[in-house]
Protein backbone atom coordinates (compact mmCIF):
# COMPACT_ATOMS: atom_id res chain seq x y z
CA UNK A 1 0.00 0.00 0.00
CA UNK A 2 2.00 3.47 -1.07
CA UNK A 3 1.10 6.89 -0.88
CA UNK A 4 -1.42 7.29 -3.84
CA UNK A 5 -4.87 6.06 -2.75
CA UNK A 6 -7.76 5.34 -4.96
CA UNK A 7 -9.44 8.40 -3.94
CA UNK A 8 -7.41 10.94 -5.79
CA UNK A 9 -4.27 12.88 -5.64
CA UNK A 10 -2.59 13.91 -2.04
CA UNK A 11 -5.40 13.85 0.18
CA UNK A 12 -3.87 13.32 3.40
CA UNK A 13 -5.44 16.45 4.80
CA UNK A 14 -7.68 14.88 7.55
CA UNK A 15 -7.29 11.99 9.82
CA UNK A 16 -7.78 9.11 7.80
CA UNK A 17 -6.33 9.95 4.87
CA UNK A 18 -3.58 10.91 7.03
CA UNK A 19 -3.40 7.27 8.78
CA UNK A 20 -3.48 5.76 5.18
CA UNK A 21 -0.92 7.59 3.81
CA UNK A 22 1.34 6.20 6.72
CA UNK A 23 0.05 2.77 6.98
CA UNK A 24 3.15 0.43 6.83
CA UNK A 25 5.70 3.20 7.36
CA UNK A 26 7.93 3.68 10.64
CA UNK A 27 6.22 6.23 12.56
CA UNK A 28 6.71 7.24 16.65
CA UNK A 29 3.01 6.63 18.60
CA UNK A 30 3.79 9.02 22.17
CA UNK A 31 1.54 7.77 24.83
CA UNK A 32 0.08 10.83 27.51
CA UNK A 33 2.08 9.10 29.96
CA UNK A 34 5.11 10.61 27.85
CA UNK A 35 6.08 6.85 27.14
CA UNK A 36 6.93 6.71 23.65
CA UNK A 37 6.79 3.40 20.48
CA UNK A 38 8.46 3.42 17.39
CA UNK A 39 7.91 0.94 15.21
CA UNK A 40 6.26 0.01 11.61
CA UNK A 41 2.30 0.69 11.72
CA UNK A 42 0.27 -2.15 10.60
CA UNK A 43 -3.27 -0.53 11.92
CA UNK A 44 -5.17 1.84 13.21
CA UNK A 45 -9.14 2.05 14.23
CA UNK A 46 -11.70 4.48 15.09
CA UNK A 47 -10.60 4.36 18.91
CA UNK A 48 -6.50 5.20 17.75
CA UNK A 49 -6.04 1.48 18.85
CA UNK A 50 -2.55 0.67 17.39
CA UNK A 51 -1.11 -2.17 15.97
CA UNK A 52 2.77 -1.78 15.58
CA UNK A 53 5.21 -3.72 13.95
CA UNK A 54 9.04 -4.30 15.53
CA UNK A 55 8.12 -2.17 18.15
CA UNK A 56 10.82 -0.42 19.98
CA UNK A 57 9.64 1.62 23.52
CA UNK A 58 11.63 4.50 25.01
CA UNK A 59 11.55 5.78 28.36
CA UNK A 60 12.58 8.93 29.10
CA UNK A 61 14.59 9.13 25.59
CA UNK A 62 15.79 5.65 26.33
CA UNK A 63 15.46 2.53 24.70
CA UNK A 64 13.39 0.12 27.83
CA UNK A 65 12.33 -2.71 25.51
CA UNK A 66 11.77 -4.15 22.43
CA UNK A 67 8.52 -6.05 21.13
CA UNK A 68 7.74 -8.24 17.50
CA UNK A 69 4.36 -7.32 17.69
CA UNK A 70 2.31 -4.77 20.10
CA UNK A 71 -1.44 -3.43 20.87
CA UNK A 72 -1.72 -0.20 21.96
CA UNK A 73 -4.95 1.08 23.38
CA UNK A 74 -6.46 4.12 21.53
CA UNK A 75 -7.29 6.06 24.93
CA UNK A 76 -3.26 6.14 25.70
CA UNK A 77 -2.12 7.76 22.72
CA UNK A 78 -1.63 11.52 22.13
CA UNK A 79 -0.17 11.21 19.02
CA UNK A 80 1.27 9.03 15.78
CA UNK A 81 3.81 10.62 14.14
CA UNK A 82 5.30 10.03 10.72
CA UNK A 83 8.73 9.05 10.76
CA UNK A 84 10.55 10.48 7.57
CA UNK B 1 -12.67 15.76 2.54
CA UNK B 2 -12.01 12.00 2.21
CA UNK B 3 -14.87 10.01 2.43
CA UNK B 4 -16.01 6.52 4.30
CA UNK B 5 -14.36 4.98 1.22
CA UNK B 6 -10.96 5.67 2.38
CA UNK B 7 -11.79 2.12 4.45
CA UNK B 8 -10.34 0.59 1.31
CA UNK B 9 -7.06 2.10 1.59
CA UNK B 10 -6.47 0.67 5.01
CA UNK B 11 -5.72 -3.14 5.15
CA UNK B 12 -8.06 -5.64 6.12
CA UNK B 13 -6.75 -6.15 9.11
CA UNK B 14 -7.61 -4.25 12.92
CA UNK B 15 -5.69 -3.58 15.70
CA UNK B 16 -7.52 -6.33 17.58
CA UNK B 17 -6.90 -8.35 15.17
CA UNK B 18 -3.40 -8.60 16.38
CA UNK B 19 -5.52 -9.25 19.72
CA UNK B 20 -7.05 -12.11 18.01
CA UNK B 21 -4.02 -13.60 16.92
CA UNK B 22 -3.00 -13.72 20.67
CA UNK B 23 -4.88 -16.20 21.84
CA UNK B 24 -4.22 -18.47 24.05
CA UNK B 25 -0.76 -17.64 23.64
CA UNK B 26 1.45 -15.53 26.65
CA UNK B 27 0.82 -12.49 26.30
CA UNK B 28 2.27 -9.55 28.25
CA UNK B 29 0.27 -6.67 29.21
CA UNK B 30 1.52 -3.14 30.47
CA UNK B 31 -0.54 -1.58 32.41
CA UNK B 32 -1.01 1.84 34.15
CA UNK B 33 0.56 2.46 37.82
CA UNK B 34 3.85 0.75 36.78
CA UNK B 35 2.16 -2.97 36.54
CA UNK B 36 2.70 -5.79 33.92
CA UNK B 37 1.37 -9.12 33.68
CA UNK B 38 2.44 -11.96 31.93
CA UNK B 39 -0.14 -14.76 31.27
CA UNK B 40 -1.97 -17.07 28.94
CA UNK B 41 -4.89 -15.24 26.97
CA UNK B 42 -8.00 -16.98 26.73
CA UNK B 43 -10.95 -14.31 25.99
CA UNK B 44 -11.22 -10.67 25.15
CA UNK B 45 -13.43 -8.11 24.50
CA UNK B 46 -14.27 -4.88 22.06
CA UNK B 47 -12.66 -2.88 25.35
CA UNK B 48 -9.82 -4.99 25.77
CA UNK B 49 -11.14 -6.76 28.90
CA UNK B 50 -9.06 -9.37 28.84
CA UNK B 51 -9.01 -13.34 30.54
CA UNK B 52 -5.62 -14.42 31.39
CA UNK B 53 -4.41 -17.58 33.26
CA UNK B 54 -1.35 -18.37 34.61
CA UNK B 55 -0.57 -14.80 35.35
CA UNK B 56 2.07 -13.65 37.27
CA UNK B 57 2.03 -9.65 38.09
CA UNK B 58 5.08 -7.77 38.43
CA UNK B 59 4.55 -3.95 40.41
CA UNK B 60 7.54 -1.71 39.88
CA UNK B 61 7.68 -0.03 43.90
CA UNK B 62 10.17 2.98 44.33
CA UNK B 63 11.76 2.53 47.77
CA UNK B 64 12.35 5.81 49.54
CA UNK B 65 13.54 4.66 52.64
CA UNK B 66 17.70 5.11 51.72
CA UNK B 67 19.05 8.20 49.68
CA UNK B 68 19.41 6.45 46.46
CA UNK B 69 16.05 5.73 45.00
CA UNK B 70 15.43 1.92 43.98
CA UNK B 71 13.12 0.20 42.57
CA UNK B 72 11.61 -3.12 44.02
CA UNK B 73 9.72 -5.89 41.75
CA UNK B 74 7.30 -7.58 43.08
CA UNK B 75 6.12 -10.41 41.45
CA UNK B 76 2.71 -12.12 42.68
CA UNK B 77 1.53 -15.25 40.90
CA UNK B 78 -2.10 -16.35 40.35
CA UNK B 79 -1.76 -19.60 42.84
CA UNK B 80 -0.63 -16.97 45.83
CA UNK B 81 3.17 -17.48 45.29
CA UNK B 82 4.95 -14.45 45.59
CA UNK B 83 8.22 -13.53 45.16
CA UNK B 84 10.35 -10.28 46.02
CA UNK B 85 13.38 -9.17 44.32
CA UNK B 86 15.51 -5.67 44.34
CA UNK B 87 16.82 -4.24 41.08
CA UNK B 88 19.14 -1.16 40.98
CA UNK C 1 -29.64 38.61 12.25
CA UNK C 2 -25.53 38.07 12.61
CA UNK C 3 -24.74 35.15 11.43
CA UNK C 4 -23.14 32.87 14.19
CA UNK C 5 -20.04 31.02 13.53
CA UNK C 6 -20.11 27.96 15.28
CA UNK C 7 -17.23 26.67 17.26
CA UNK C 8 -16.16 23.90 14.93
CA UNK C 9 -16.30 26.67 11.79
CA UNK C 10 -13.66 28.41 13.21
CA UNK C 11 -11.76 25.61 13.49
CA UNK C 12 -12.61 24.85 10.13
CA UNK C 13 -11.54 28.00 8.87
CA UNK C 14 -8.18 27.56 10.01
CA UNK C 15 -7.12 24.11 7.50
CA UNK C 16 -3.93 25.35 5.83
CA UNK C 17 -2.52 27.75 8.43
CA UNK C 18 -0.92 27.63 11.78
CA UNK C 19 -2.54 26.99 14.81
CA UNK C 20 -1.60 26.72 18.08
CA UNK C 21 -3.13 23.64 20.45
CA UNK C 22 -2.90 23.83 24.37
CA UNK C 23 -3.41 20.26 26.06
CA UNK C 24 -5.33 19.40 29.13
CA UNK C 25 -2.03 19.38 31.29
CA UNK C 26 1.11 21.64 30.74
CA UNK C 27 1.61 20.48 26.76
CA UNK C 28 1.33 22.31 24.01
CA UNK C 29 1.76 22.29 20.33
CA UNK C 30 2.01 24.64 16.67
CA UNK C 31 1.87 23.72 13.32
CA UNK C 32 0.27 23.53 10.50
CA UNK C 33 -3.67 22.29 10.07
CA UNK C 34 -4.35 19.91 7.28
CA UNK C 35 -7.03 18.51 8.68
CA UNK C 36 -9.63 16.99 11.75
CA UNK C 37 -12.99 15.30 12.04
CA UNK C 38 -15.53 14.89 14.83
CA UNK C 39 -13.84 14.23 17.59
CA UNK C 40 -11.14 17.11 16.85
CA UNK C 41 -8.66 14.79 16.15
CA UNK C 42 -6.13 17.19 13.96
CA UNK C 43 -3.85 16.32 11.50
CA UNK C 44 -1.05 18.84 12.20
CA UNK C 45 1.88 19.63 9.87
CA UNK C 46 5.97 21.01 10.13
CA UNK C 47 5.13 20.89 14.22
CA UNK C 48 6.82 21.99 17.38
CA UNK C 49 5.52 20.28 20.38
CA UNK C 50 6.40 22.21 24.01
CA UNK C 51 6.80 20.28 26.77
CA UNK C 52 6.38 21.97 30.59
CA UNK C 53 10.43 21.42 30.63
CA UNK C 54 11.05 24.00 27.95
CA UNK C 55 11.94 21.51 25.49
CA UNK C 56 10.48 21.58 22.51
CA UNK C 57 10.32 18.07 19.52
CA UNK C 58 10.30 18.85 15.94
CA UNK C 59 7.61 16.70 14.11
CA UNK C 60 6.98 16.62 10.67
CA UNK C 61 3.38 15.38 10.27
CA UNK C 62 1.41 13.96 13.05
CA UNK C 63 -2.19 12.71 14.19
CA UNK C 64 -3.10 14.48 17.36
CA UNK C 65 -5.75 13.20 19.55
CA UNK C 66 -8.31 15.55 20.42
CA UNK C 67 -9.26 13.74 23.77
CA UNK C 68 -6.82 16.13 25.82
CA UNK C 69 -7.23 19.15 23.37
CA UNK C 70 -8.15 22.09 26.17
CA UNK C 71 -7.77 25.10 23.29
CA UNK C 72 -7.14 25.93 20.11
CA UNK C 73 -5.82 29.17 18.98
CA UNK C 74 -5.57 30.08 15.27
CA UNK C 75 -1.99 31.85 13.91
CA UNK C 76 0.30 29.31 16.13
CA UNK C 77 2.19 30.63 18.71
CA UNK C 78 3.33 34.34 19.78
CA UNK C 79 6.98 35.36 19.50
CA UNK C 80 9.18 33.63 21.77
CA UNK C 81 6.42 31.67 23.26
CA UNK C 82 7.55 28.94 25.40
Amino acid sequence: MSAPQANGAGEARDPSGFLGEIINSPVTVKLNSGVVYKGELQSVDGYMNIALDQTREIVDGKPRRNYGDAFIRGNNVMYISADH
Amino acid sequence: MADAEDVTANPVNEPLDLVRLSLNEIVFVKLRGDRELQGRLHAYDSHCNLVLGEVEETIYVIDEDDEEETVRVRKQNYDGVSKARRIS
Amino acid sequence: MASQLLPLELIDKCVGSRIWVIMKGDKEFSGTLLGFDDFVNMVLEDVTEYDYTGTHTKLSKILLNGNNICMLIPGGMPEGGA
